[in-house]
């Protein structure tokens, strides 16, 4: 008797659990379905092109790892895409110094702050197109606005074309995108700074630490995942970088500043060679998400921490 | 009862259905859909209008932006969405049929009388493997044009205009000479086309080239494109040139000159259409893009019309073809911006149009086209060798290492060139 019950409860109790996981699978579901539509079939269709010769007109052909083996030849990708690291890693270090005083300033509540938070916010919601068509005109030599500012002020001689040399082409673009993305860095390095308790820095001000000491013994290593976040999403959307470059600069000065997915674009749209531009982007997928594991693994957990 | 209803109601639907088809197809004209570049955006709907007004088989035009139509007819293409036919620039034409996307047309167009007077130049990019693929639609031939208000104030005889390398640069130096805001000359430096329709025949016209006739070889490193090179440095830095120049990447092309304040310009045919309509103030005057020591040569630019391979509805898109060609049809594009494309009729179709034309008509009849499957590569991309190089070798320091690397890339992507 007991024992059928026992048998009965423990069959009802695991077509509960099935029921459960079953219901549990309808929810997500949506997502999943998401996932698979918009990135797992793309994903598997672009690496299944990558095998191929697949023009944009015309006959595609299989051509096994023939796509790939090129690529090692291609300098001018591996230039690219050295470019695409310097931009990197300079664009990251310049966001983070600006984006960083800005969630200091603007964390601890005082007259305006939320005038601050918005006017520096602000340049996070326009589109990276039309912040380049923006910054297009506003560097322009002959109709601009700081070539011309600068000539009318008598700051310089000529009307100097800041577009034509690498260094202030390269310069520009780097303040462009500081002023459009900083603003973003900033509010998640203040969700950071806000998630830090209060009494932490009144302990340790009693205990007689300074300002500084406080930053790197307290906020620094209670931020690690708030900057693990931040540090993520701005290398890879800089390793992405393409319209401000495309836009602004067409990859010049000369060339310079051709970027890894620039490259890509142009063996796929303007050389129309699909299949070519498919390998190239699984390389750099690949280089992506070795980058962003190391980056994880950097910014672990230390250990006995919560 | 009700089952019933349904049923008669169906019925009736699929009479409505049928009479609907059925007066349709009564009506049986069909409309063949076309596509052109923007560029064709003047001359184009006009031709197109007067074509369907006339007859009773329609053409539905589309207009695509320039650096668009490319990618966009591949995409429609694989799509099994392409339009019938499409005015396609005449250098794409030899990589659009090793593409296998074009209908071959050869015994039409041979069977078609006036056959031989057909622009050479666009006959010879339609032409792949013996076949031809593309007909002569729109024409543009490069010429140098010049403010002749500025040459007054200069002091210089405003009714000639320079006809070799040194006459241009001490014109350009008199014009530049009056200061302010006018410069004495303008190209767009950071622009692989403007410089293959405008620099280029520079070049040849004084024995050069930068391709092989067929289009295997990059013959960079000559005498001619040396001295060509050494006019346009030795006028950027006298200081010529506006300094926007050296990052204009095609947008100022037009509108550099048509501002009033440049001396002189290498530019189109389609520059005359276009500054009589849109900046009637200016004063200009045509001539040849002259050799060093004089002669004369030109860039025969301009579109194919491309049928796609497969299309149902050819007998309206060679009716639309015969109706260009004929003498209203060459006479609408020459006054909308093309030049004529039959050298039979073209003194007839420009009779009443500007006299200035007769220059820019004799230069296309002459021009040269370079033939390559991979132009686009080569030339046009932004981010080319040769776009690279003009850049390089107007502003930059190292002409030589210029010369040199664009050689090596050009011949390089040749090389590598699918289907060559």
């Amino acid at each position: 008797m007991t024992a059928i019950t026992a048998t009965a409860a423990r069959a009802r109790l695991r077509t509960a659990t099935n029921l459960r996981q079953w219901v549990g699978l309808l929810y997500v579901l949506p997502a999943v379905a998401l996932v698979t539509v918009f990135f797992v079939i793309p994903l598997g269709m672009t690496a299944w092109m990558s095998l191929h010769n697949w023009p944009l007109m015309g006959e595609h052909s299989f051509v096994g790892l023939d796509n790939y083996v090129a690529i090692l030849r291609d300098t001018r990708f591996w230039n690219a895409l050295k470019f695409t690291f310097y931009y990197t890693m300079i664009v990251t270090i310049a966001i983070f110094a600006v984006a960083f005083p800005l969630a200091i300033f603007i964390e601890k509540p005082r007259p305006l702050t939320n005038l601050y938070r918005t006017a520096f916010f602000m340049p996070a919601v326009v589109g990276f197109a039309s912040a380049s068509l923006l910054w297009s005109w506003l560097l322009n030599v002959d109709s601009g606005l700081f070539s011309p500012a600068a000539y009318d002020l008598g700051l310089t001689e000529k009307k100097v074309n800041l577009l034509a040399t690498f260094q202030p082409a390269f310069w520009s673009i780097i303040a462009m995108v500081v002023w459009k993305v900083a603003g973003f860095t900033m509010i998640i390095l203040m969700t950071g700074l806000q998630s830090i308790p209060q009494d932490l820095q009144e302990a340790a001000v009693i205990d007689g630490a300074g300002p500084f000491a406080r930053f790197r013994a307290i906020t620094l290593p209670l931020m690690r995942r708030t900057l693990a976040l931040a540090l993520i999403l701005s290398v890879a959307g800089s390793i992405l970088a393409f319209d401000q470059f495309y836009i602004i600069l067409r990859g010049g000065p000369r060339n310079q500043t051709l970027t890894a997915v620039y490259w890509i674009f142009n063996q796929s749209f303007v050389s129309f060679k699909l299949g070519y531009g498919a390998a190239l982007s699984m390389v750099l997928l690949v280089i992506l998400v070795a980058l962003s594991l190391v980056q994880l693994w950097l910014l672990r957990k230390p250990e006995g921490l919560d | 009862m009700r089952r019933n209803n349904v049923k008669t109601m169906l019925a009736k639907l699929a009479l409505a259905a049928a009479v609907i088809g059925g007066g349709l197809q009564a009506a049986s004209a069909e409309t063949a859909n076309i596509w052109v570049r923007a560029d064709g955006s003047n001359f184009m709907p006009r031709i197109v209008d007067a074509f369907n007004k006339a007859h009773k088989d329609q053409i539905k035009l589309d207009i695509i932006p320039n650096a668009e139509i490319i990618p966009k007819y591949g995409a429609a293409a694989a799509g099994g969405t392409a339009p019938d036919a499409l005015s396609l620039d005449l250098i794409y034409t030899p990589s659009f049929a090793a593409a296998g996307q074009l209908e071959d047309i050869t015994d039409w167009a041979k069977s078609l009388p006036y056959f031989a007077s057909l622009s050479p130049a666009h006959v010879k990019t339609g032409t792949y493997k013996d076949h031809i693929y593309g007909l002569p639609f729109s024409a543009d031939a490069s010429v140098l044009i010049w403010n002749k208000k500025l040459f007054k104030q200069a002091g210089l005889d405003p009714e000639k205009g320079p006809t070799n390398w040194a006459e241009i640069e001490a014109d350009a130096e008199k014009v530049n000479a009056l200061g302010g805001d006018i410069k004495g000359f303008y190209f767009s430096g950071n622009c692989g086309g403007c410089n293959i329709f405008t620099f280029t025949p520079l070049i040849w016209a004084s024995g050069g080239d930068i391709l092989s006739e067929d289009g295997s070889k990059a013959t960079l490193d000559s005498p001619q494109l040396r001295g060509a090179i050494d006019l346009y440095r030795s006028m950027v830095k006298k200081g010529l040139v506006p300094e926007g120049a050296q990052t204009d990447t095609g947008s100022n092309f037009f509108a550099a000159f048509a501002g009033g304040k440049i001396g002189i310009s290498p530019s189109g045919a389609f520059a005359i259409g276009a500054l009589n309509t849109q900046y009637p103030d200016i004063d200009y005057g045509i001539t040849f893009l002259p050799g060093k020591d004089g002669g004369w040569s030109s860039f025969a630019g301009g579109d194919n019309f491309v049928v796609t391979k497969g299309t149902k509805k050819i007998g309206v898109v060679k009716q639309f073809l015969d109706f260009a060609y004929s003498l209203e049809g060459q006479t609408i594009l020459a006054k909308y911006g093309s030049l004529p494309v039959r050298n039979d009729i073209a003194k007839d179709a420009l009779k009443d149009l500007d006299p200035r034309y007769q220059v820019a008509a004799e230069a296309m009849a002459k021009g040269k086209t370079p033939y390559s499957v991979v132009f686009n590569d080569l030339i046009n991309s932004a981010n080319g060798p040769w776009t690279q190089m003009v850049n390089e070798v107007f502003f930059g320091d190292d002409v030589d290492g210029a010369i040199k690397n664009a050689q090596d890339t050009m011949q390089s992507i040749i090389d590598q060139a699918p289907n060559k």
